[in-house]
């Protein structure tokens, strides 16, 4: 595919897209252009498949892999915890332990355990433990003080 | 660069040692109190040192039995059956001590009646715990409420 790339001095910001045959990938280019805003990739098997930061219920680190949560799938993401915390730069998701991120929108109910632990029960019904390290940095997110 | 949220070695120590510190000392107070009122319905008001010290090295080491030998039960998490056997065996240590040290001139009644003393104890602190935590969970479920809604709407 050839690939024409020009910057502009003046006007509007444009792409021109020109196919022959609507295929997968020229499907998927369009996609992202159309939803460039909020939407992310992710693999289940051989599907490359787009999702949006609502509908992750958590994200797991497994072997440097790290899988995303939603209600029907599980999708395995590029890059690391620490690199998704940083691109979606959103409060509503919560390091909660060393290999977890909640979505906070999307937890059902808190418990409270002792050693000032929590478990969140996400919308899925799964059970997630907030460690000691992380719980009270929990409570101040959700008291609105975290800094 | 070393990661500060990793729990060291030396905090999974001291956060046992706490645990064990702040129980020897509840349990200890609780056994002081029943020993005191056993000696003044005696007519004795004096309490002797070496009992003292033998309650508190008992409850130390009723501490470290429960952490590192039986499970590290918690009777302030739960009270399942294994919590329930927990509490039994350790009942039964303190009450063998008490008696091999003489803490209530050896007699039967006194010791059997520290050991349903004991018992009613770790009820109520599961009890007492269960409350805090229920209280907690409202709580935070209030302030989770909150936060979902407006970052909901935002």
């Amino acid at each position: 595919m050839k690939i024409d790339v020009k910057q502009i001095r003046e006007g509007e910001d444009s792409v021109t897209v020109r196919y022959r045959q609507l295929t997968p990938f020229i499907n998927r280019i369009l996609a992202v252009l159309k939803d460039s805003g909020g939407k992310l990739w992710g693999k289940s098997g051989d599907q490359s498949l787009s999702f949006g930061y609502e509908d992750i219920l958590y994200l797991e680190s497994v072997d440097d892999k790290v899988f995303v949560y939603t209600d029907e799938q599980v999708l395995k993401i590029e890059g690391s915890l620490n690199s998704f915390m940083l691109e979606a730069d959103n409060e509503i998701f919560f390091r909660c332990s060393k290999s977890m991120v909640i979505n906070v929108n999307r937890v059902s109910s808190l418990r409270s355990l002792s050693s000032n632990r929590i478990d969140a029960v996400m919308e899925g019904g799964e059970h997630i433990i907030i460690s000691r390290r992380y719980a009270s940095e929990f409570r101040k997110l959700l008291r609105g003080e975290r800094e | 660069m070393k990661d500060k949220k990793k729990i060291t070695i030396w905090e999974r120590y001291l956060t046992k040692e706490i645990g064990i510190e702040f129980k020897a000392c509840l349990y200890f107070f609780a056994i002081l109190f029943f020993y005191c009122v056993y000696r003044m319905t005696g007519g004795i008001f004096e309490a002797s040192m070496l009992h003292m010290g033998e309650m508190i090295l008992t409850c130390y080491a009723i501490g470290y039995i429960q952490v590192y030998l039986l499970w590290n039960f918690d009777e302030a998490e739960r009270m399942g059956i294994k919590e329930c056997l927990g509490i039994l065996l350790c009942t039964c240590i303190y009450c063998l001590v008490s008696f091999i040290g003489n803490w209530f001139d050896r007699k039967l009644i006194p010791t059997l009646l520290l050991a349903v003393y004991l018992i009613v104890c770790y009820i109520c602190v599961f009890v007492i715990y269960r409350s805090k935590r229920r209280i907690d969970d409202k709580k935070l479920n209030e302030d989770l409420r909150l936060f979902q809604t407006k970052h909901k709407k935002e």
